[in-house]
């Protein structure tokens, strides 16, 4: 314990020197502004402001990456609580009752309690990073691709839970992400699946144009013709910040979200993507009146948004104790790390402890910043509203082709998104939810990977799911969680029928 | 369609029920999407269980999906469904143009033009829209644009393009 | 009307050919790099970008067009205009393993190419995780030779740089061992580290990390010298394997026909940037290989492409996975 705190003194001395904390602040307060233009996500908010830390020394252009990375986070779940456009896959959460809660005038609260939640995830997780990041390096090594599997198998049966409407259609939509997920050149023989010969698809749909097509101006669509809707957006702004009441309700969802999420982070194969799928599936079966979910409860803001901004820090550990990126963000992250010189791996630690634990101490700092920066700026953010949506859509559409293209300056990604827009507009024309389908693209990827590589290293052998401890607790878990979902609504279903 | 199979009228009293319902057209459409599926990945090798080859997930998948489609679909023929509803083609039509203008202009024109393009093409998708304002409103937002991604994040986004004119 | 410009544009390019090339460069040039940002050839073209616009005297943006293994940025930079605004940072695979990897490739390096010169490699290093019983190279070989069909051999994809190098591996030492596919280079390590595979083969860069802190063992380099990255780890030629000697080269081009006079000039930024002793302390100290003087020259470089192209499209022809599923073929539009 001792050492933890020496160590963190030392990284506190790095951080607090005067331009350390500048970069700081400029990294969140910038990450923050271009993340919060609609469509323009995480991982386009970096790309575009990695450059801008290449003339600085290594440790300042790390922190400075940290800030821009937790200001790109709370950017998009701004934008995805205020005009429902998820810049990311854990931002998709954010938009089922964020968005709700902004269309009942309460668009204050939820990027209140986003801001909250997120900066008592983060200095939990940046605990648990600083004084478990060794030990708990071993945790992420013994997932190995059978284990994989079996987690998302286990994520697959979340997305039911996050359905509002019919479950039928949300397991459909579920199959409808697996299968998206299976276009382009199959990883492991070469093949070009589905791709009709059209260049662009052959590295696969990105989750990016995928979520802008199908969610984004679907969104933009549907406002578009429900006007009176709308109105009810702008009209109320409410309180701008959480109440007594939103905070105690928030409490406990908060607790158990940096949980999930500081667990799951740990995970090199990006567990952290599931950890807001899995806070809100948890709230929503515990709450008293799982019915508010989906309607603007405050809880399903509060949870996923702790769960992601815990799972972001602790996906820190597979990055910084094993060199290895979880996902794209991370990616990008040890890319700018490495054109600074620094290489990330077991022996960052030992070589430049100075920059190791600076970086932890601007982990926190970052976090304090982003509450720093963005209560102030709610009453902000909330004004945007008032731009009359005529103009708000067009604009949204303009930042979301700049986001898409900047990101592999691909025109083919633009045009994707542009086809996609209309798929999106049928399915919310014919009832279905497109959030199940996206958490099934995301974890169809890594479902079928691991699946195939679990299967190459058994030898064919699929009892390998089973032997495997943890794997076959996973899917023990799974089957005990979908009886429990799917029994009562069977029985309900027979009652209806025979009423009939 | 199955016309010819109408069940008799089983709506309940509170909903209006119908045979060509959104229910019935969503468990077509998956039908389609899952046929289109197997007919597209109908090359890919399955592989066996000690290599899973890549047909195998997108076949599993679309096989499902064709189960789910023809479940949904029969049981919006036999209980009936809620009815379609309005479908005004005006908004996905200008909106997908917009982005589609953008994608073809970007990169060859450059964001001058693809900028104003999507902001005034986009416009034509709502009848809330005010043509000068509009206007006014896509040269504004270019112009910050430019200045934001160009010149003060230096994305390599091209700006204008005509050939041997000029080229920012 | 995009004709009618394009006539008009040739128009005044003749009217003005003098003014137009002495001007070179007027405006920043387009350094394109046909992977993400982050990676090693991203890393090499930043470093090395940074030194030749303080040399040209205008800026040098890097464009990061990621995909298909990096053959839809090479495409793309064939097609511009070769005005010498638009560059690419060509590496091993775009530019060596592509045309056995992709049979319809749609550019050639040799003909749509105008080579600038080498920029720096990055050397490939066999790795084995830390328990694995052979200790050094030698007794690697012999082992597979035996029981490699036990073996796990983990790559970043088809037509990633590990694929195509240990596929030379595996076609010199005659090992048929069972291929995993990773997503990159990130989840193969991993999965190495933690034993679940068995070895790989990789460039340098993504490993000296593991290999110093003792989490994975490394074998041999395949360069003819020892890196200063890795003083303690044999070359291949010392270990008793010389044919294996591959780098992941990266390497500058420009469109086909661009001038000349372009040509030399941006070389000759390349060459002051290579000699330059902050750069070249940044590239080594990343472990890349800057040995190889010879193809830092426009022929050189050419000469090195004549020879990687042949080289891999025998490798790549005769690698078929140890699984017998047909590779390329799957589209039913093909």
């Amino acid at each position: 314990m001792d050492t933890l705190f020496t160590n963190l003194a030392l990284g506190f001395s790095v951080a607090f020197s005067f331009q350390n904390l500048g970069l700081a602040f400029i990294g969140c307060f910038v990450g923050t502004l271009i993340g919060v233009l609609p469509g323009i996500g995480p991982i386009a908010t970096i790309t575009m402001l990695l450059p801008v830390t290449f003339g600085l020394e290594p440790t300042g252009a790390i922190i400075m990456l940290a800030g821009i990375y937790y200001g790109a986070q709370y950017g998009g779940s701004t934008s995805a609580i205020l005009v429902n456009i998820p810049g990311e896959v854990t931002a998709v959460v954010t938009t089922l009752d964020g968005h709700e809660m902004a269309k009942r005038g309460r668009a204050g609260a939820a990027l209140g309690i986003a801001a909250m939640a997120s900066f008592f995830a983060g200095t939990f997780a940046t605990l648990v990073v600083a004084s478990l990041a060794v030990p708990l390096t071993r945790l992420a090594l013994v997932f190995g691709p059978a284990e994989y599997f079996s987690l998302m198998v286990a994520g697959l049966a979340f997305a039911v839970v996050l359905a509002r409407g019919s479950v039928p259609r949300a397991i459909a939509m579920v199959l409808g992400g697996l299968l998206a997920s299976t276009i382009g050149t199959d990883l492991d023989t070469g093949a070009e699946r589905m791709t009709f010969g059209y260049a662009p698809l052959s590295d696969g749909l990105d989750f990016a144009v995928l979520a802008m097509g199908l969610f984004g101006f679907a969104e933009v669509l549907r406002n578009l013709e429900a006007v009176e809707h709308r109105d009810v957006v702008k009209k109320a702004i409410g309180t701008v910040l959480p109440t007594k009441a939103d905070l105690r309700r928030s409490i406990a969802p908060v607790l158990r979200g940096t949980l999930l999420g500081s667990v799951l982070g740990i995970l090199p194969g990006n567990g952290a993507v599931l950890a807001p799928f899995a806070s809100y599936a948890t709230e929503k079966k515990l709450a008293k009146d799982p019915s508010r979910f989906g309607q603007g409860a405050i809880e399903g803001v509060a949870g996923p948004e702790a769960a992601n901004n815990a799972g972001a820090q602790t996906s820190f550990i597979p990055l910084l104790a094993l060199g290895i990126p979880p996902n794209a963000v991370m990616a990008l992250m040890v890319g700018a790390m490495t054109i600074h010189g620094i290489v990330p791996g077991p022996l960052v630690m030992v070589k430049s402890p100075l920059l190791f634990w600076g970086l932890i101490a601007s982990m926190w700092i970052g976090n304090l910043m982003l509450l720093v920066i963005n209560l102030p700026l709610v009453r902000l953010w909330v004004r945007l509203l008032d731009v009359p949506y005529r103009l708000m859509y067009p604009a949204i559409l303009l930042f979301s082709c700049i986001g898409l293209y900047s990101v592999k300056s691909a025109p083919g990604d633009v045009l994707m998104a542009a086809v996609l827009a209309v798929v999106g507009w049928a399915l919310n024309k014919l009832e279905f939810e497109t959030a199940p389908l996206l958490l099934g693209f995301v974890l169809g990827r890594l479902m079928e990977e691991n699946l195939r590589r679990a299967l190459a290293i058994s030898r064919g052998d699929p009892a390998t799911f089973v032997q495997r401890p943890i794997s076959g607790a996973l899917l023990a878990v799974t089957v005990l969680v979908l009886l429990a979902a799917v029994l009562p609504a069977v029985r309900r279903g027979r009652k209806k029928v025979f009423t009939e | 369609m199955a016309v010819d199979a109408a069940p008799p009228d089983p709506s309940p009293p509170n909903a209006p029920r119908v045979l060509v319902s959104k229910d019935l057209l969503a468990g077509l459409a998956l039908v389609v999407l899952a046929t289109f599926a197997l007919w597209a990945s109908a090359r890919l090798p399955m592989g066996t269980l000690r290599s899973v080859g890549p047909g195998a997930m997108p076949r599993g998948t679309a096989l499902l999906i064709l189960g789910g489609g023809v479940v949904l679909s029969v049981a919006a023929v036999v209980k009936g469904g809620t009815p379609l509803g309005r479908w005004s083609l005006r908004g996905p039509l200008f909106v997908s143009l917009a982005v589609a203008a953008f994608a073809f202009t970007i990169r060859w024109v450059g964001l001058a033009v693809a900028g104003p393009l999507v902001v005034i093409v986009s416009g034509a998708a709502s009848d809330e829209t005010r043509p000068v304002e509009l206007v006014v409103f896509a040269i504004v937002m270019t112009a910050f644009c430019i200045g934001l991604f160009r010149f003060a994040l230096g994305l390599p986004i091209p700006i204008l393009i005509l050939p041997g004119i000029v080229t920012i | 009307m995009r004709r009618m410009l394009t006539t008009l544009a040739a128009t005044l390019a003749l009217a003005l050919p003098a003014a137009g090339r002495a001007a070179w460069p007027d405006r920043p040039i387009t350094l394109v790099v046909p992977f993400a940002a982050g990676g090693p050839t991203d890393v090499v073209a930043r470093i090395v970008g940074e030194h030749m616009s303080r040399t040209l005297g205008q800026q040098i943006i890097v464009e990061n067009v990621a995909g298909a293994g990096g053959t839809t940025a090479s495409l793309r930079v064939a097609q511009t205009p070769p005005d010498g605004y638009t560059i690419e940072m060509g590496h091993m695979g775009t530019h060596g393993a592509a045309p056995g990897a992709y049979p319809d490739l749609k550019y050639d390096p040799l003909k749509d190419f105008e080579p600038i010169g080498l920029a720096a490699g990055t050397p490939i290093v066999v790795v084995a995780r830390k328990d694995l019983a052979p200790k050094n190279l030698k007794e690697f070989v012999a082992y597979l030779k035996t029981s490699s069909e036990k073996l796990n051999e983990a790559h970043a994809g088809t037509g990633s740089v590990s694929f195509t190098t240990c596929s030379l591996f595996n076609s010199i030492t005659g090992a048929k061992p069972t291929r995993v596919a990773y997503r990159g280079t990130g989840p193969a390590l991993n999965d190495l580290v933690a034993g679940q595979v068995d070895y790989m083969c990789d460039q340098i860069v993504n490993l000296v990390p593991q290999i110093q802190a003792g989490t994975i063992k490394a074998y041999a380099v395949a360069l003819p010298e020892r890196s200063p990255a890795l003083p303690n780890v044999p070359t291949t030629k010392e270990a008793g394997l010389p044919e294996f000697e591959v780098t992941a080269w990266n390497a500058l081009f420009a469109p086909k026909g661009t001038p000349k006079d372009i040509i030399q000039k941006l070389n000759g930024a390349l060459v002051k940037a290579l000699e330059d002793q902050n750069t070249r302390k940044r590239l080594l100290d990343l472990g890349a290989d800057l040995s190889n003087k010879a193809a830092v020259s426009p022929d050189g470089l050419r000469k090195l492409v004549e020879s990687e192209v042949p080289r891999w499209k025998k490798v790549l022809a005769s690698a078929g996975t140890s699984k017998e599923a047909p590779v390329k073929d799957a589209d039913p539009k093909k």
